[in-house]
């Protein structure tokens, strides 16, 4: 029972982290607000942000998928 | 004008997706006569028809119309719709699926339902139902924007643009309500997935024959800078539109029946982390904003309307000029629908609203057949209200619409999300509290707009820190209330 708590505990941690990640980086505005690089003509400030939608949608699932497997409901 | 050609695959597509919208009332039977039936789809719907379902809502005018509207108008400040959709989910994923779990537990159908039950207090429950029915007004109201603007650019040419705007204006409120007065969620949901199909394949299209005809090198040369990346002063004004925007999403009563509707909270929170790749669709839209400026037949078509409302006609304008005609027809429907789906789940929240949490509060045992003929003529009732709104702000800016339901319904973030972590507030601190946050964001709207006509949901501050989003403002006066006036009560209170 109590390496269970454990677990659950870890695994909430872990989960938390991961989800905070785009709140992190996102807020952090001066960071990305620039032009260079550019990619295909789109400058940083365009790009940098949609590469976040990906790397979200990863981080939540992960988060996801743990927390269902070792979390709870 | 649209060629008949492009003219008959729109009207082709729309009758296919009528067609599913009555099949949908049939899939997966239920008893249409009860409103749970009606408005939740029966509490059944896995992964992926969640994802969509719940997609589906970000997928509207806001996305289509709006967010390029205002990029076009006003500049990089609007991307911050794409930071919004990246981060809205992380907080969804976790608060929903106990939402999920305790209005299962309890029979709640609505977030007014939960509150009645967790703060035992009718008064904030109605309050907070009418609050919800308020703040959606502004938003079905940017969906008809959405859908008029299509019908504008489709039956161009046929007359003077005032007639032509009157016209599209009509066609679109008569279809939406009789949509949604026949169709129901169910109808909504099956019809989701045609309009997501359609629209993804859309935008793919787009994307694409823009960027190989215009390309961003192109589009971006002699802009000015707010064009690149948005100016030192609107830092501020950047993370408190997304921020807050993230945190409004699912306080409005539709995005609560459509997460309500999954079979389980893991299955809600599985397709709640995947929803930030259906912004990568919205993240190419808000760029046809810049796109637009480097095709010269579309700029020379916008030159045609007031500055006012050019905005609002850049994806369909720059659709019409760059794709052949039986791929506009069916872009055109894609955004259509785009604005009707949402714009009918949001009407058919808000009558859910009133009949389960304000009408059935003050008359107890109506049958529920009359109150599924209540919800249903309600319903319509919303719409016709919505149209008041279409015009509130020019039609360049009506992003404001849905930033405007954003500060209303931000003022519930205290009893729906704190309800949700503790049980240790104050249902009257609660009440002050969003009094006061409506009264501060009404009172901040008309300062940062001169007491004049409204065009900017953001209250500038200094020199040094520039325009900051009102309802980040007004939310701030609501928390400090409750948290202090939970504080006093604490003692006082029998627990």
């Amino acid at each position: 029972m109590s390496s269970n708590n454990s677990n659950r505990k870890v695994v909430s941690i872990i989960a938390g982290i991961l989800t905070f990640m785009p709140f992190l980086f996102l807020i952090m505005v001066p960071t990305y607000v620039k032009t260079q690089p550019e990619l295909g003509g789109l400058p940083f400030f365009y790009w940098y942000q949609m590469l976040w939608l990906f790397l979200a949608a990863i981080l939540f699932f992960i988060a996801a998928v743990l927390w269902n497997r070792f979390g709870g409901d | 004008m649209l060629s008949s050609y492009g003219l008959a695959v729109f009207l082709i597509l729309f009758a296919v997706f009528i067609v599913l919208g009555f099949y949908g009332r049939r899939w997966r039977k239920g008893d249409l006569t009860k409103i749970d039936e009606w408005a939740l789809g029966g509490r059944r719907f896995g992964v992926f028809v969640v994802w969509f379902l719940v997609g589906a809502d970000l997928y509207t005018a806001y996305t289509f119309i709006a967010i390029p509207s205002s990029v076009f108008s006003i500049g990089a400040i609007y991307y911050y719709a794409v930071p919004y959709v990246a981060v809205t989910f992380g907080i969804a994923m976790w608060a929903m699926p106990k939402l999920w779990k305790v209005s299962k537990e309890k029979g709640y159908v609505t977030a007014s339902d939960f509150i009645k039950g967790n703060f035992n207090s009718r008064s904030l429950a109605i309050l907070i139902a009418f609050v919800g029915i308020i703040a959606e007004l502004p938003y079905i109201a940017l969906q008809i924007v959405g859908m008029f603007s299509v019908l504008t650019v489709m039956l161009y040419g046929i007359g003077n643009i005032k007639f032509i705007e009157d016209v599209s204006l009509i066609i679109a409120f008569i279809i939406l309500a009789f949509f949604t007065y026949f169709s129901g969620l169910r109808g909504a949901t099956l019809n989701a997935i045609f309009k997501d199909a359609l629209i993804l394949l859309s935008v793919a299209i787009v994307i694409v024959v823009a960027l190989m005809n215009i390309g961003f090198s192109k589009a971006f040369t002699n802009l000015p800078l707010k064009y690149y990346h948005i100016l030192p002063l609107q830092v501020n004004a950047y993370w408190s539109l997304f921020l807050m925007s993230a945190l409004a999403l699912y306080l409005y009563p539709h995005a609560v029946t459509g997460s309500l509707s999954a079979k389980s909270p893991k299955t809600l929170r599985t397709s709640q982390s995947l929803l930030p790749l259906y912004g990568v669709g919205l993240a190419l839209l808000a760029l046809f904003g810049i796109l637009v400026r480097g095709d010269s037949s579309a700029m020379s078509f916008l030159s045609n309307f007031p500055l006012a409302s050019r905005g609002t006609y850049v994806v369909p304008g720059l659709i019409f000029y760059t794709l052949p005609s039986p791929l506009v027809g069916m872009a055109f429907l894609g955004i259509f629908i785009g604005g009707l789906v949402p714009a009918s789940i949001m009407a058919i929240s808000q009558s859910n609203l009133l009949t389960r949490n304000i009408i059935k509060e003050i008359k107890p045992n109506i049958s529920s057949k009359v109150e599924t003929q209540i919800a249903k003529i309600s319903a319509v009732l919303f719409i016709f209200l919505a149209l008041g709104f279409v015009f509130m702000f020019p039609l360049s800016y009506s992003v404001q619409l849905q930033l405007l339901g954003g500060i209303i319904i931000l003022q519930t973030l205290p009893s729906l999300f704190l309800g949700l972590i503790t049980n240790r507030l104050n249902k009257y601190a609660l009440m002050a509290g969003l009094l006061a946050g409506l009264a501060t964001g009404i009172y901040w709207m008309e300062v940062a707009n001169k007491f004049g006509p409204w065009t900017t949901t953001l209250l500038p501050i200094n020199n040094s820190v520039g325009p900051i989003f009102i309802g980040f403002l007004a939310l701030m006066v609501n928390l400090a209330i409750v948290l202090i006036g939970s504080a006093i009560a604490l003692p006082f209170s029998k627990k």
